[in-house]
């Protein structure tokens, strides 16, 4: 996973590679570091263990998704080495709560809104539930998925769990009875890595794929409501030609921000390969009931890694910089501006270039999308052409015969039990 | 142009495939937007008199040579029933079969299709909620195989699974499928042949039972 960002309370948050850094957007004070290599290794197993080879199994501490909860005071993250870590922030202390380990490496996290519990979807397509109250419990297997699982949310009431995978699905099951599939939410024309039931919509469910669209469903019934194609956003310059159109691409992520009480914003990362450029935008939509329209645009200094929405609705962009890789976006005067001399972002920025600084560049942008494409494998075509050959072959001889012996009796009629 | 009864020889195929390959597929985005008039052409224009609106009720999955699509399709002559195959020869062989037998007995065998597909990946994008459930209230899964092994796996997992419970060998009593199962597909009269044993195990869905227990 490249670089990520998010907010815990007014504490932002970033990972990248083996480290989560947090940094108190409000006041001055020590950043909360965390490396990931520092924590305890999965216990070997011998009995569970064996099939995984003599071998030693090659590992980073890479984290590979985390997840903050919907106070604000908890953050779980999951890492290559298997391990999924719970932290909480209190006063203005961090502290890690449990170090537990998955089955498999996970690809998405997402806390239920009653705090209670916490999803894990992993790259084999099942999707645990870990307990936050016991917070040393196992996990425990929900439900799965016949390919790997991308992303994971939930209804705003915890009623439903929501998971996308890689084969264009995304499945709507009850929290409760996972086992019980309420909808397939299908339309989707590659694999499927970003989910949001934006708060304020209840009934809604915006995804984002590798089929370069994102669509909004009724998620209970299932219903496809609208289909958002990002390529025709993308500015005519850039995409002259129209093989570069169709190149792919992937939906980065979906972020809702929230101004007063009243939700206002989506916004959408849209990453495309267009030839050996990478381009990446940051689009605003706004959404009413049954329809996402393109809003406004931002074009960062520099390449967009990922946005978050502060409290307060401010966008917080982290770009592929040396030098500055924070930006701040305010919405003033029906327009998104961009808020260079902000405080919080002077302060935070500063804490947090110390970090960002001592990674290596390449660690920043991997990505994550060009693995997840599908290519099919056609064994049909063969076939079909030695069938036709065949029946070619067949037909000419029965020419030949008839014309040879014209009186010869013909062919039995077929009947069902031949 | 007459079709000739296809000859199994041309379309042997071992009995395995991989079902988490990526092959190359046809199958509709969503249940909505497939298009059953290739498959059942009677059921399906207008100028028929059958109902236009008529849904796919049974599905065979894994029908292999069709023996038992064939069989059922004669009991059950207002019902549109659908095989899955995902073997490219055998459900090749089922399709030229099913053209045949129907221009050899016109207006017979309309109501039986097979389409080549994983049914694992793909079921619900031919099939929506609820849409195979209407043979006895809620559907009925039959399941039928020869090793008990298997047997007894399926028979675990739809046991333990909250949304199926085990119809009795009383209840089955004078079902017409039951008889038919081990004896009508290829698979089954190799093992009336060879000696085996069927193992039958029919399951019925039911409501969830914890639904509604939120809180």
């Amino acid at each position: 996973m490249s670089a990520s960002v998010g907010f815990c309370s007014r504490w932002f948050i970033s990972t990248c590679d083996r480290w989560l850094v947090a940094v108190d957007s409000k006041q001055d004070r020590e950043p909360f570091v965390f490396d990931c290599s520092t924590a305890e290794k999965k216990p070997k197993n011998p009995s569970t263990d064996g099939d995984e080879g003599g071998a030693e199994e090659t590992r980073s501490d890479r984290i590979l998704a985390f997840a903050v909860s919907p106070c604000g005071n908890l953050v779980a993250l999951t890492d290559d080495s298997k391990r999924l870590i719970l932290f909480r922030c209190e006063a203005s202390s961090w502290r890690c709560i449990s170090v537990r380990f998955v089955v498999r490496r996970c690809t998405s996290l997402a806390f239920s809104q009653a705090e209670d519990q916490l999803l894990a979807a992993d790259k084999s397509g099942d999707v645990y539930s870990f307990s936050v109250l016991n917070p040393d419990q196992d996990g425990e297997l929900k439900m799965g998925h016949l390919s790997m699982v991308l992303a994971v949310t939930l209804s705003l009431d915890d009623r439903f769990i929501i998971t996308s995978d890689r084969d264009e699905k995304i499945r709507v099951s009850c929290l409760r009875s996972p086992y019980n599939i309420q909808s397939f939410c299908l339309g989707h024309k590659q694999f499927i890595s970003a989910l949001l039931v934006p708060p304020g919509h209840s009934q809604r469910l915006v995804s984002g794929s590798g089929d370069g669209t994102l669509r909004l469903w009724e998620f209970e019934s299932g219903r496809h409501l609208q289909s958002v194609d990002l390529r025709d956003l993308m500015d005519p310059e850039k995409t002259d030609n129209d093989n570069e159109k169709e190149k792919r691409c992937g939906v980065r992520g979906h972020r809702c921000g929230v101004r007063g009480h009243c939700v206002d914003h989506l916004y959408s990362v849209f990453t495309g390969v267009l030839s050996v450029l990478r381009v990446s935008l940051v689009q605003f939509f706004s959404l009413d009931q049954d329809q996402l329209s393109p809003h406004s645009r931002l074009t960062p200094p520099h390449q967009p890694l990922d946005v978050t929405f502060d409290p307060e609705g401010r966008l917080w962009v982290l770009m592929d910089s040396d030098h500055s890789p924070l930006q701040i976006y305010t919405h003033r005067c029906g327009s998104w501006q961009c808020d260079t001399d902000s405080p919080d972002l002077t302060r935070v920025s500063a804490a947090f270039r110390i970090h960002w600084d001592k990674l290596d560049a390449s660690v920043r942008t991997a990505s994550r999308f060009d693995h997840l494409y599908v290519v099919n494998y056609d064994n049909v075509s063969e076939y079909m052409k030695k069938k036709q050959q065949r029946l070619d072959q067949q037909s000419q001889k029965r020419n030949l015969d008839q014309k040879r012996r014209p009186d010869a009796k013909k062919m039995k009629t077929p009947t069902a039990n031949s | 142009m007459t079709s000739f009864m296809p000859q199994k020889r041309y379309y042997r195929q071992r009995a395995h495939s991989n079902p988490m390959a990526h092959h190359e597929f046809n199958y509709p985005v969503c249940p909505e937007e497939m298009d059953w008039s290739e498959l059942y052409p009677d059921f399906f224009t207008g100028s028929s008199s059958k109902n236009g609106t008529s849904q796919v009720e049974f599905a065979d999955i894994g029908c292999g040579y069709g023996g038992l699509l064939v069989e059922l399709s004669t009991l059950f002559p207002d019902k549109l029933i659908l095989g899955m195959e995902i073997r490219v020869k055998v459900s090749d062989y089922v399709q030229d079969r099913i053209k045949s037998l129907r221009e050899s007995e016109p207006g017979s065998y309309q109501n039986i299709a097979c389409i080549r597909s994983n049914a694992m990946k793909y079921l619900p994008n031919f099939f929506s909620k609820g849409q195979l459930s209407k043979i006895v209230g809620y559907g009925l899964v039959y399941t039928n195989t020869d090793v008990e092994e298997v047997h007894l796996w399926m028979v675990k997992h739809f046991t333990e699974h909250p949304l199926f419970t085990r119809v009795t060998d009383q209840e089955l009593d004078g079902d017409v499928i039951v008889s038919r199962l081990g004896t009508c597909t290829e698979e089954g009269k190799k093992v009336q042949r060879n000696g085996g044993k069927n193992f039958l195990a029919v399951f019925r869905r039911i409501e969830d039972p914890n639904f509604g227990q939120e809180n």
